[in-house]
């Protein structure tokens, strides 16, 4: 039984980790919002008026803008509907019984543990490249012309590359909820004369429910934030043809130095972040109560 | 009881699933041969697999022109500094959670994880400034705050996921046969809790080597770990395939190889022991 002692033990143990991620969280937020409302250039040394919604005004209206709202939701929802269809199929082959699963599962799950600097510079240069890459050698040779993936494509291409990474994770973590399903169950209705497909929609399926949740989550929170792959292979380009949220935000504060809008974008990304999380903290909510 | 399936439908589950396998990993085994080939063979039409002259050239060459090894000690350093203190935080705080639960423990591990939700560009600013004001841009201390805070939601959950899956009534039990506090602690929870600390702290090492925005964003020449030093190869110069590989080849090696024995934590500890 807990005692008295024990509580207060405890919550002196607690203590650290709550009040460091509180400060974590509070004061960089706190800074952010108050510079939001500030005209605040980097490269503009002196007085910094408040300004009111000013930075807002010219953040939100920024053709920019809708750009890179549309371009984060395509990346995310783009790369989430690859790796959950994607990790369903992957995940149920190797389900299956086979030689080698061990050596199978470690290729499987390996881009995962790529950083994300190196997987995206690797198909930039050796795979995507329209002169030397793999992909222009397979064009030739099937008598096609060479694609620009990153020039003609780069939202695309960025997809490509982000499901690459993330594929594992969602392989990985089906694969690990289709072991703990009841064989019997499926055995059962193959007795009773339900199809490959039957069993799989009906049985198979339902059971994944919640391991897709997490997996949608989980991925969510990652994927809204993607940078590194943007950063490497086409700095938001052509034009803004590939700038998210993220990278729209960092561009405004760390490579045109303009502090106030680049901190009023970022306040329009933690709001954009909360809502998905609202939506998805009750998504779970209910899957893992369940 | 598993049946026994038929030879030949186990014999085409096991091409097809070599095929999509292989597939999947040809970018890191491209990667990986192609370090070992000369500039000019690395871009060869068409391309050569295993055929060619091995060398280990493009490796001396990355050391030599950018010190690669300062870079990959900062990986080093930076990734496991952040797990250790980020244990030593999170390990107290996912004890106290997981034995002593009040009423508001629940509360706090939700609240700990919605942090994680919290996109960082939403705080970039305040930090580079604060980073810029006192010295710690492009440091290594620096950097190993930030991810011991970034991570420290994951630590402490996976930690409690653990520890809340040692049973509280072996305590009791060594109460009873007169076990001190102290023996109870070294002989009973720490060995019970060691394999959980060894997979959080395996997980973690892997999450903070490939962190890519506050590393890419926070540092330059001197304290880069290898995700910002790999990125300064996006403008390249002539030819450069080979040492591009060389570099990442020796960039992913270490934690592919943890991350293949880490497996099952990877499940469970970034599904925050959801899914199991």
């Amino acid at each position: 039984m807990a005692t008295q002692h024990s509580r207060a033990a405890a919550r002196v143990m607690i203590a650290p980790s709550v009040i460091l991620l509180l400060a974590w969280m509070l004061v960089p937020l706190l800074m952010t919002l108050y510079f939001s409302f500030l005209r605040y250039n980097l490269l503009m040394p002196g007085a910094n008026p408040f300004v009111g919604f000013e930075n807002y005004t010219y953040f939100l209206s920024d053709p920019a803008f809708q750009t890179a709202i549309v371009n984060t939701l395509l990346l995310v929802g783009g790369v989430l509907v690859i790796t959950v269809v994607g990790g369903i199929a992957v995940a149920t082959l190797l389900d299956q019984p086979m030689w080698g699963t061990g050596l199978v599962r470690i290729m499987v799950i390996s881009p995962f543990f790529v950083m994300p600097t190196v997987s995206a510079l690797v198909w930039k240069n050796m795979f995507m490249n329209p002169v030397n890459g793999l992909f222009a050698w397979i064009a030739d040779v099937l008598g096609m012309a060479a694609f620009d993936f990153l020039t003609q494509a780069p939202l695309a291409s960025i997809i490509g590359i982000v499901s690459w990474q993330w594929l594992p994770f969602a392989t990985l973590i089906l694969l690990t909820a289709m072991q703990s399903l009841d064989s019997e169950q499926l055995e059962a209705a193959e007795m009773d004369g339900a199809s490959a497909w039957a069993r799989f929609w009906h049985i198979k399926l339902p059971h994944l429910a919640r391991a897709i949740t997490v997996v949608v989550l989980i991925q969510t929170i990652f994927l809204l934030s993607i940078f590194a792959e943007i950063l490497v292979t086409t700095n938001g380009g052509p034009g803004t043809a590939s700038t998210n949220l993220t990278y729209l935000v960092y561009a405004e504060s760390l490579l045109r130095f303009d502090v106030g809008t680049g901190s009023a974008g970022g306040v329009v990304a933690i709001i954009l972040a909360n809502i998905v999380a609202i939506f998805l903290m009750r998504m779970i909510g209910k899957n893992l109560d369940a | 009881m598993a049946r026994a399936v038929p030879t030949r439908v186990k014999a085409r589950n096991t091409a097809i699933a070599w095929i999509i396998a292989i597939l999947i990993f040809f970018p890191i085994l491209w990667t990986v041969l192609t370090s070992f080939k000369t500039e000019a063979t690395a871009i060869a039409d068409p391309p050569v697999f295993v055929n060619f002259q091995w060398t280990l050239e493009n490796y001396v060459t990355v050391q030599e022109r950018s010190n690669y090894f300062r870079h990959f000690l900062n990986s080093v350093v930076i990734s496991v500094g952040s797990t250790l203190i980020g244990l030593a935080i999170a390990i107290p705080a996912a004890w106290a959670m997981a034995f002593v639960p009040g009423r508001q423990t629940k509360n706090v591990l939700m609240w700990m994880l919605s942090t994680k939700m919290l996109p960082p560009v939403g705080v970039l600013v305040p930090l580079y400034l604060i980073f810029r004001d006192w010295g710690l841009l492009d440091t290594r201390v620096g950097l190993i705050f930030v991810l011991t805070m970034i991570n420290l939601p994951i630590i402490v959950w996976m930690l409690y996921t653990y520890f809340r899956e040692i049973p509280g009534d072996i305590l009791e039990a060594a109460r009873m046969d007169g076990a001190t506090l102290r023996s109870e602690v070294t002989y009973v929870l720490l060995p019970m809790a060691v394999p959980g600390i060894a997979s959080t702290l395996l997980l973690n090492i892997i999450l903070a080597w490939n962190e890519a925005f506050w590393t890419l964003n926070l540092t330059a020449a001197n304290a880069a770990p290898l995700t910002a030093f790999i990125a300064s190869y996006s403008s390249p110069e002539g030819l450069f395939y080979a040492k591009l590989s060389a570099a990442s080849t020796m960039a992913i090696a270490p934690i592919l190889i943890m991350g293949w024995f880490s497996q099952k934590q990877l499940v469970r500890g970034l599904t925050f022991g959801a899914v199991k």
